[in-house]
């Protein structure tokens, strides 16, 4: 037997839902809480931090040349980051945008190449293209600590994993010249965000 | 009079399945493919695929896509997680392309690349305008360095959204989107990769055409 409902109540229906929906939705299966952790500005040789933007105005291929956030550590739960990144100047080249370091030391850093090319650190594989100067990208991490999962989204697309061990992890964000690259880079980011469960 | 909508026709009015020839497949738990009907206003400066995950944005360009394309395939997603899509054709047209040859080997340009203040992108006092509202004219290349050309255009638009340095490498018959700038912006730097030593640019003043309707799907796990 079909079901019928009259008009009048069904666009109502319609039009509440589509207005309604979460206050912010968050990725992968939660409840997720938002969180503000602490965090330093490290600005290091030609680095300079203003807000959210951050340029290295050097062409200089040595030394520590740093424009970051660091973030407060954490060793439980599960952890997520969010944040969009638009690179609005690169006339260098090779510059780490985000990282995860764990008890070790670098867990994980993503850099882009000029031409737009995001690549993993340790390892060199390509994660994604696209990344050229003027667009926005959106980077979310997820990482539990309980059994060492760590999962890099960009733009949506799981794009890297791997698997680290106990102990105290960090995020970074900003722009640090690899041991190969150099710049001038000028990197902003926007709508960084943070959740636990 | 009453008039009444079967239960099924209102399951696809609230799930937001398409409209406006923009639909949404989950082909797998975690990749979702995309297909819409070309819209005639992307015939010159193409469309992009953008995508949220709620529904009021914020917006992210998947891809800058050339006019008649009609299907992306949003790979690998997270799971659990409502993806939101739409696709706008944007609207502008180009100026002349200029020709760009870097050759290691000159002699009459600078090898050191040292000081790239210059590559900024900014708004500067440049060429004489063209026809108001017009594409960008006076597009010129000037080689900076031995990897290094400086653009240089008149920007005749008023109420862009932003502009597109596009090149067309030797080895490739397509436009593809080199740099996105902001609104007004009428000098930039490029530090070109090694198929952009031998290549063509242009530049492009855009807005967004109307978007489709948005499609929306929930990955799986």
């Amino acid at each position: 037997m079909r079901r019928s409902v009259p008009l009048v109540a069904a666009l109502v229906v319609a039009l509440v839902l589509a207005s309604a929906g979460p206050a912010r939705a968050v990725v992968e299966t939660g409840p997720w809480t938002s969180y503000s952790p602490s965090f330093d500005v490290q600005q290091r040789g030609c680095g300079t931090v203003d807000g959210l933007t951050f340029r290295l105005t050097c062409s200089t291929a040595s030394g520590d040349q740093r424009a970051e956030r660091r973030y407060a550590t954490y060793s439980s739960g599960v952890r997520q980051f969010e944040g969009y990144f638009r690179i609005t100047s690169m006339p260098g080249t090779r510059i780490s945008l985000k990282q995860t370091f764990g008890p070790d030391g670098p867990f994980f850093m993503l850099a882009v190449e000029r031409g737009g090319r995001l690549y993993a650190v340790h390892g060199g594989s390509t994660l994604a293209t696209g990344a050229t100067v003027g667009t926005t990208v959106r980077v979310n991490t997820v990482h539990n600590t309980g059994n060492g999962a760590h999962r890099t989204y960009i733009n949506g697309s799981n794009q890297h994993s791997q698997t680290g061990g106990a102990g105290g992890y960090y995020d970074k964000f900003g722009a640090y010249r690899t041991s190969s690259g150099a710049g001038p880079a000028t990197v902003v980011w926007s709508g960084v965000q943070f959740w636990r469960k | 009079m009453r008039t009444t909508v079967t239960a099924a026709t209102l399951a696809l009015l609230l799930a937001g399945c398409s409209g406006g020839g923009l639909s949404a497949e989950l082909v797998t738990p975690v990749d979702i493919e995309l297909t819409w009907t070309a819209d005639p206003a992307a015939a010159d400066g193409g469309q992009v695929v953008e995508f949220a995950t709620e529904p009021a944005g914020p917006w992210t360009i998947l891809e800058f896509l050339p006019a008649g394309r009609e299907t992306y395939r949003h790979p690998d997603l997270m799971p659990d997680t409502t993806f939101h899509y739409r696709v706008r054709p944007l609207v502008g047209a180009a100026s002349d392309p200029v020709q760009v040859h870097l050759d290691a080997a000159r002699s009459d340009v600078r090898l050191d690349d040292s000081n790239l203040s210059w590559a900024e992108p900014r708004t500067v006092t440049g060429p004489p305008p063209g026809p108001a509202g017009g594409p960008p004219t006076s597009l010129t290349a000037t080689v900076k360095s031995r990897s290094a050309v400086l653009f240089t255009w008149a920007d005749n638009a008023a109420g862009e959204a932003g502009q597109l340095i596009e090149v067309r490498t030797a080895d490739s018959p397509t436009w593809t989107v080199a740099m996105a700038l902001d609104p007004d912006v009428n000098s930039v730097g490029l530090m070109a990769s090694a198929a952009e030593r031998q290549a063509w640019f242009r530049v492009r003043a855009f807005t967004y055409g109307t978007s489709s309707a948005v499609a929306r799907r929930t990955t799986g796990h």
